[in-house]
């Protein structure tokens, strides 16, 4: 554990969740996101990913445990005062959604009464869009409309942003622009991110991974301590196992063609 | 630009009103006011006018309303059943002639039926305490059915007189309008959009879906009742005035949209003066063009409405650009 400057702002101790009547879909979940972190949640499809974020963005409540944010109780927060703190951005975008770009970014400073300095323009400026203000959502490109909505999180300014994955469908290159674009936010803004994947190479390029398989974390830290042969099989059902060239680029390799 | 478009919007809306008042079968000089012409004006066309801008007003806004909340371009004020309410309870009255209350009893009934509707709506559309949306417009949908075949069994029983007065009120009529009426009409709406004015911000929200709606520091399921009951005190004091008039609910707060863009914040008040104009100037050609018979404003606000929509709808993309 590397975190010598962490404050904790999320803590989650022995959370768990069901749908009342159903199996548990989280149990006993326990970790923290520390000031700054960059956290990619990976697992397969319906690991609890999605409800992990949730969870921690206050859309469910914990069945059992507790969460807290910023060492007080999240259930304990009014919407506009945990709005301020946290922001969640679900998987499936709407794409029916008739706003202007400017229109829809401007909505992140709903919770305030006082709007805090950063401009409608600022925001649209960071994710590269100022030249879109005027166009509708629909017209834009997947990356394009998936950073409007990134701009609307950076408006509303909360610390820490949790995004169950920002980088579905979209083509190669919008997703390393994403993940540039939020690398860089993090260091100028210090905001923390919690980002859901199912993609192994994205996660390679995080600092900090967690593992989830049927609600339960297998494993957390560093991805070359974590994606490995054994666990990455345990979580996918598949046999993959990750290199490195000697150029120092990573792959990976299915445990068929090997 | 929008300032422009709202600033003509809101010009022609005032015309239509104002020449609502002074057209029709006799046409009145207001510099020139005498006895009988005045009578007219004040204690028929005024009122009338009234009350078709109210409805008008009541029905646009709740259009966008519940467009937005439910997430549904269909969605109008009459889908969850309102109205069917409101008409069968208003035809009991016309039908059998029982007037418990004198001159009001028709307003009354209907209101009643409506609001015994909302309720039943309502709470069809509930679930582990929140209202899910596709239950609220299957709830309203399979209640409308209900009431309407009640409705026509009703119809089927009763004279032609009846029948025929049922009928007019069903498409909106305007005839029976007077002062005594406004102010019941004036709480409910007022009401009803004073809730939806103060939560345009909640409504936009929304439009972005629960979770996006949440995460902005909204309570989705909260915000989601309060517009349900605005809606409801809308639409039931709308229809309880003049009758079921379509169209407006459903195409208004699109047109409206296509005109000015979607933030609510400006939508809901351009609807409420532009709904209120057009079900004021569709009343005014209702009852120019075939004096002294009166075409139903339902009729007309179809008939001009539907072919306009039609044009927009072809001239531009839904979404813009």
């Amino acid at each position: 554990m590397s975190s010598e400057h962490n404050q904790t702002i999320l803590e989650l101790a022995g959370t768990g969740f069901r749908y009342s009547g159903n199996k548990p879909l989280i149990k006993d979940l326990t970790f923290s996101v520390g000031n700054g972190e960059f956290i990619g949640l990976l697992g397969a499809n319906g690991s609890g990913k999605s409800t992990i974020l949730k969870l921690a963005g206050g859309i469910l409540k914990p069945s059992d445990g507790h969460i807290n944010l910023w060492g007080k109780q999240l259930g304990s927060y009014s919407n506009k005062d945990r709005a301020k703190l946290l922001c969640y951005l679900p998987q499936l975008l709407d794409m029916n959604i008739p706003f202007k770009v400017g229109e829809l970014v401007s909505m992140g400073l709903y919770p305030y009464d006082i709007p805090p300095e950063i401009s409608v323009d600022d925001a649209l400026a960071l994710v590269g869009l100022l030249d879109k203000s005027g166009s509708y959502l629909a017209n834009l490109s997947g990356g394009e409309r998936r950073r409007a909505f990134i701009a609307m999180t950076l408006l509303q300014g909360a610390g820490l942003l949790l995004l169950d994955e920002p980088l579905a469908n979209l083509d190669i290159k919008y997703q390393l622009e994403i993940h540039r674009l939020l690398k860089d936010l993090k260091d100028t803004k210090n905001i923390s991110v919690i980002m859901a994947l199912h993609d192994i190479n994205m996660a390679l390029q995080f600092k900090k991974v967690m593992l989830i398989k049927e609600g339960k974390i297998l494993g957390i830290g560093e991805p070359e301590n974590v994606l490995k042969r054994e666990l990455l099989k345990e979580a996918f059902d598949v046999d993959i196992e990750v290199r490195k060239q000697n150029g120092g680029g990573t792959w990976l390799s299915y445990g068929e063609s090997s | 630009m929008p300032k422009l478009k709202i600033l003509l919007l809101t010009l022609i809306s005032s015309l239509i009103l104002l020449s609502s008042l002074f057209f029709g079968q006799n046409t009145i000089n207001p510099f020139d006011l005498r006895g009988a012409e005045k009578d007219i004006l004040f204690s028929i066309r005024l009122p009338r006018v009234i009350v078709a801008f109210l409805m008008g007003s009541a029905l646009g806004v709740s259009g966008a309303v519940l467009q937005g909340m439910l997430r549904n371009p269909l969605a109008d004020p009459y889908i969850l059943g309102i109205s069917s309410g409101a008409a069968l309870a208003a035809a009991f009255g016309l039908v059998t002639g029982s007037y418990l209350f004198g001159q009001l009893s028709i307003p009354f009934s209907a209101f009643f039926g409506a609001s015994v509707v909302s309720v039943l709506v309502g709470a069809f559309g509930w679930k582990k305490g929140r209202l899910l949306p596709e239950r609220l417009l299957l709830a309203g949908v399979g209640l409308s059915f209900l009431f309407y075949a009640l409705l026509m069994l009703l119809i089927s029983m009763s004279s032609y007189e009846g029948v025929r007065r049922t009928m007019l009120w069903i498409f909106g009529d305007l005839s029976l309008a007077d002062w005594s009426l406004i102010p019941y009409g004036l709480v409910f709406i007022i009401a009803g959009m004073y809730i939806s004015v103060c939560r345009s911000k909640a409504l936009n929200a929304l439009m972005l879906g629960d979770d996006l709606a949440h995460s902005l520091g909204f309570s989705a399921h909260r915000e989601r009742l309060l517009f349900f009951i605005s809606v409801a005190l809308m639409t039931s004091a709308s229809v309880s005035l003049g009758g079921t008039i379509g169209f407006i609910g459903l195409l208004v707060p699109h047109i409206v949209r296509f005109i000015i863009g979607a933030d609510n914040r400006i939508v809901i008040p351009v609807c409420a003066v532009s709904g209120g104009a057009f079900l004021c100037g569709a009343d005014l050609i209702g009852r120019s063009i075939a004096p002294p018979m009166e075409i139903p404003s339902g009729i007309i606000t179809a008939v001009i409405g539907s072919p306009y929509f039609l044009y927009l709808l072809r001239k531009r993309d839904v979404l813009g650009t």
